[in-house]
């Protein structure tokens, strides 16, 4: 079974691609729109420069071969929501081409193309079932990456969209509460035949999507059925997809170049552009580099990006077990709290870790102290309740001892401790601190 | 060039043409077309730039603007509540 | 003349030659420094814009052109807006969706095209400058047919904001006016950067000063074809250049035959996407049935109003783009534009123009017009297309009159950016001309 995208995410600018409007959401339709973006006769594109930015730093991102030069294309085709009926795109020379991305730092996922084109505007039918276009969206930026079909299943699908699309608002600046929608036409073959999906929105819908097609596509070869090359359409709601009306041709799309934009010389505006690190790619490297179980590698770095850099200040300056033992114990345990509170000094952290590195305070007295800076909590109190924590899990070890000897095999077994004491403590304690608790506490009797 | 492909290409072109029409634009663009072979004979070259002289690199700052009035430009346009009506989408 | 009575004649004026498709309705100069028209496909804030087809009945634009505002802020007053073929498909106006300019010099002759209505508004109205517009040759065919100066400039010169287009690669805006003085007058206030149009934000400073022509070349390919009277006029025009020390060489330019399939490829295939927008919403006529699917909505709007000429171009370049056949001859066609490019450039590093006959006939009857196929009045251009596939400045002199009084033009080609040595000419050649108006009876 063979698995291509083709992703389409809209880029954070301020104003739109082509024109001045804002992007930003309006209550009203057609408010945010001029001739440019309207299609009217003697209007004329100008190129929006963070665009071509954003695009860049995607291609970067995605290890893809930035061309020296590249331009625009004109795809013409017929709907309401296209206000000249030509969609400003790119064909020939696109930003960047022949990159990889790597799943979970190990599976190459070829990626064919990235470049940057216009959105159309947005149409809603009516009663009557004529049409109402709105055009605010019309021009809005948008980036389609394109992969080449390396994705095994539906589920890996996900998890690479969830990870590229993960990486790509880290590098764009993607406030974590907002939400970004991410588009897909889903590319499927179980057998010789590839049947598209267009149009997909939201990571889930393209799993379910995805499985949808394969399921009837293995049933079609079960019942010796052949699959017709075609374009479908998912529906979430019965979870089907459905072929789209059968056209007596492909479209024409009938690409030229644009000449109202010109050429553009990206190489030197490339080099210069340094993007920083990937939250995937920083999982892998921390993993190598400190030889790090991968799953704590993963959980500092989904945690927060900012926790991670931590663990490496606190590595570098402390030794790499300090810091497996402080950054990933207590101080990542109570991260979110932390940042709950709006506290973002960490200073503080790392002058209490130096102490007890030159012996001047104890263990516990290092994880209380953490503790009570991180969660706002006075020390005496924390260091109450986190004897009484230790109290309660050291006395429900003693009376399931197969525990210890289960978590050696598989250390899923500290669960049922985590199950105990969240049953017996109610809410009282995160579970960050539990696990952490628990296992320290269990790795303590081997 | 035949009438079947000129109806073809009317299609994509969302052009509606009578008989008369189709076999009039039939002979038209074959006569043309045929003319258009000459450039077989033409020399290439390795430059083919979007525009006879060259424009590079010419973008504009991220900054939004409102430099239009919105009712003004849908003045003129067949409206209903703001959104510009269109034809059936299916 | 007074500005005043220029403006009361308009009416009659134009009931007569049909120059214009709208004019202004107010008819006070004004503080107005100047009067000027403008062809109908640069947008105009108070008048409607059609770029004479019937689809854009009632566009009415709410930003004027970028050259049009650059008038009008140096005093001039915008008269009317003037007829022209439908989106510049034309080279006789004839392809007008209204109404179909008549030659001055003779009612019965088309003005020459795509801006007919320019150049006769040039050539009957005193004291009168126009705007026009260049893809193929439309600034200097109408001005040779009208006897009247015409400059289409280098390509990016000009902003074309506002240029309601035909060849995003080709397009010009240019000037028109019974005086050589007048093109560079009015070209300096229309030159410059805009930032609205990329393509007019990489010109090198507009060089205006004067600077003599001392050399032209004739390449042989321009001399051929041409009907008897435009031969012999154009001789008697090279002797006249001779008497004013300019020397003439004659050349081979072997890349001229293949400008005019290349420029019907490239125009024809951007304006085919460029008129996609035209499908009865938004702007124009938006009458159309709505409940019928976008499909046949689109269809039956354009197939109503667009003329012959349109959607023969329309087919043209659709299937000029179209997968199979697109990828050979488009790719062919922009690399013979640089063929061509190279070819003037080669020819122009020692002499200071090229030169030929603007058009190689006289204004043809309308009766005659009628009877050309499609492909003979494409090839009427052969001797504009050139300069214009390579964007290159081209000025549009009268050098003489036919047995019937029918002015005769002769052309001059500059390399790029080089409107200086153009303007020059223009002046010189104006000083030792002897101009006949058309007879303009009301």
């Amino acid at each position: 079974m063979k698995i291509g995208l083709e992703c389409h995410v809209q880029l954070p600018t301020k104003s739109k691609m082509f024109c001045s409007c804002p992007t930003a959401d309006c209550e009203f339709p057609n408010t945010y729109v001029c001739p440019t973006c309207l299609g009217m006769p003697g209007s004329r594109p100008v190129l929006n420069r963070q665009v071509m930015v954003y695009g860049i730093m995607i291609a970067k991102m995605l290890n893809c071969e930035i061309n020296d030069t590249t331009w625009f294309a004109r795809k013409t085709y017929f709907y309401p929501d296209m206000s000249k009926s030509v969609q400003i795109t790119q064909y020939d020379n696109p930003i960047g081409e022949r990159g990889v991305y790597y799943l979970d730092g190990k599976k190459p996922i070829r990626i064919t193309r990235i470049h940057i084109e216009e959105d159309p505007g947005s149409t809603k039918r009516t009663a009557d079932l004529t049409s109402l276009v709105d055009y605010n969206r019309s021009g809005i930026p948008l980036a389609e990456i394109v992969t080449e079909p390396d994705i095994a299943t539906p589920a890996e699908a996900r998890q690479f969209l969830t990870q590229m699309i993960g990486d790509i608002r880290h590098l764009l600046n993607i406030p974590d509460n907002l939400e970004w929608e991410v588009k897909c036409d889903c590319n499927i073959s179980v057998g010789t035949e590839r049947v598209e999906i267009k149009n997909v929105s939201g990571l889930k819908n393209a799993e379910r999507a995805l499985h949808s097609e394969m399921v009837r596509q293995i049933a079609m070869i079960k019942a010796k059925k052949k699959i017709v090359r075609e374009t479908r359409r998912y529906d979430p709601d019965r979870d089907v997809t459905i072929s789209m009306r059968v056209k007596e041709f492909e479209d024409q799309y009938g690409y030229i170049d644009e000449p109202d934009l010109g050429v553009y010389h990206i190489k030197e505006l490339a080099d210069s552009i340094k993007i920083s690190e990937s939250p995937q790619n920083m999982i892998l490297r921390i993993t190598s580099q400190y030889k790090l179980d991968p799953k704590m590698a993963k959980q500092l770095v989904n945690t927060s990006v900012d926790l991670a850099s931590l663990f490496e200040d606190v590595a570098k300056e402390f030794g790499t077990p300090n810091a497996i033992k402080w950054v990933g114990g207590p101080i990542s345990a109570n991260w979110k709290a932390m940042d709950e509170r709006g506290v973002t000094d960490t200073s503080k952290l790392k002058d209490l870790i130096r102490d007890f590195s030159d012996g001047k305070i104890t263990d516990t007295q290092c994880t209380i102290e953490i503790k009570s800076y991180m969660t706002g909590q006075d020390a005496a109190a924390a260091q109450e309740d986190s004897a009484g924590l230790e109290t309660l899990i050291n006395g429900f070890l003693d009376e399931n001892p197969k525990i210890v000897t289960d978590y050696q095999k598989n250390d899923k077994a500290a669960n049922q401790v985590i199950g105990y004491v969240m049953r017996q403590t109610g809410g009282k304690y995160s579970s960050a601190e539990v696990v952490e608790t628990a296992k320290k506490l269990i790795e303590a009797r081997f | 060039m035949d009438v079947k492909t000129v109806r073809d290409v009317a299609k994509f072109a969302h052009l509606a043409l009578t008989d008369e029409e189709a076999e009039r634009y039939c002979k038209d663009l074959g006569d043309i077309l045929s003319y258009f072979e000459l450039l077989n004979e033409a020399p290439g070259c390795d430059e083919r730039g979007v525009n006879p002289i060259l424009v590079q690199d010419i973008t504009r700052e991220d900054e939004p603007k409102v430099e239009y009035d919105a009712d003004e430009l849908l003045k003129d346009m067949d409206t209903y509540d703001r959104y510009v009506r269109g034809p059936r989408l299916s | 003349m007074s500005m005043d009575s220029v403006i009361k004649d308009l009416k009659a004026i134009n009931a007569k030659y049909q120059m214009f498709h709208a004019m202004s309705d107010d008819t006070a100069p004004g503080d107005a420094k100047f009067l000027f028209s403008a062809k109908d496909n640069l947008t105009s804030k108070d008048m409607e814009t059609c770029a004479g087809s019937r689809i854009l009945e009632g566009y009415h634009p709410i930003f004027d052109a970028t050259c049009i505002s650059k008038l009008r802020e140096a005093g001039g007053k915008l008269v009317g807006k003037t007829n022209m073929d439908e989106f510049g498909f034309g080279t006789f106006s004839t392809n007008s969706g209204f109404e179909i300019p008549r030659n001055p010099y003779d009612l019965n002759r088309a003005c020459g095209g795509s801006s007919g209505g320019s150049a006769c508004a040039a050539s009957v109205i005193e004291d009168h400058m126009s705007l026009g517009v260049s893809t193929g040759g439309s600034i200097c065919c109408p001005a040779s047919f009208c006897g009247v100066y015409g400059i289409a400039p280098t390509y990016g010169r000009v902003s074309r904001f506002g240029l309601i287009d035909y060849g995003n690669s080709l397009d010009k805006i240019g000037v028109l006016s019974q005086k050589a003085t007048d093109l560079k007058k009015y070209m300096e206030i229309i030159a410059g950067k805009d930032e609205r149009d990329p393509t007019s934000m990489v010109q090198p400073d507009f060089k205006t000063d004067y600077r003599k022509m001392k050399s032209v070349a004739i390449p042989k390919e321009g001399i051929e074809g041409l009907s008897k009277e435009v031969e012999s006029v154009f001789k008697d025009a090279v002797e006249q250049l001779k008497s004013m020390g300019i020397d003439v060489d004659y050349v081979d330019m072997p890349s001229l035959k293949y400008a005019m399939p290349a420029y019907y490829i490239l125009a024809t295939s951007e304006a085919s996407t460029n008129l996609a927008r035209y499908v009865g919403m938004r702007y124009g006529h938006q009458e159309g049935d709505h409940s019928l699917k976008f499909d046949d909505y689109f269809t039956e709007v354009r197939s109503k109003y667009f003329g012959d000429e349109a959607k023969r171009r329309i087919l043209l370049g659709t299937y000029a783009r179209m997968a199979g056949f697109g990828g050979r001859h488009y790719a062919k066609a922009r690399e013979v534009r640089q063929v061509v490019i190279n070819d003037y450039k080669r020819v122009l590093e020692t002499h200071d123009a090229v030169l030929a006959p603007t058009m190689p006939f006289t204004a043809p009857r309308f009766d005659d017009i009628s009877k050309m196929s499609a492909l003979e009045s494409y090839k009427a251009d052969y001797l504009t297309v050139p300069a214009n596939i390579a964007g290159t400045p081209h000025l549009s002199v009268p050098c003489g009159y036919d047995s019937n009084g029918m002015p005769v033009g002769m052309q001059f080609v500059a390399d790029h950016w080089n409107e200086d040595v153009l303007f020059s000419i223009a002046e010189d050649w104006e000083k030792q001309f002897d101009l006949k108006r058309p007879e303009v009876s009301l």
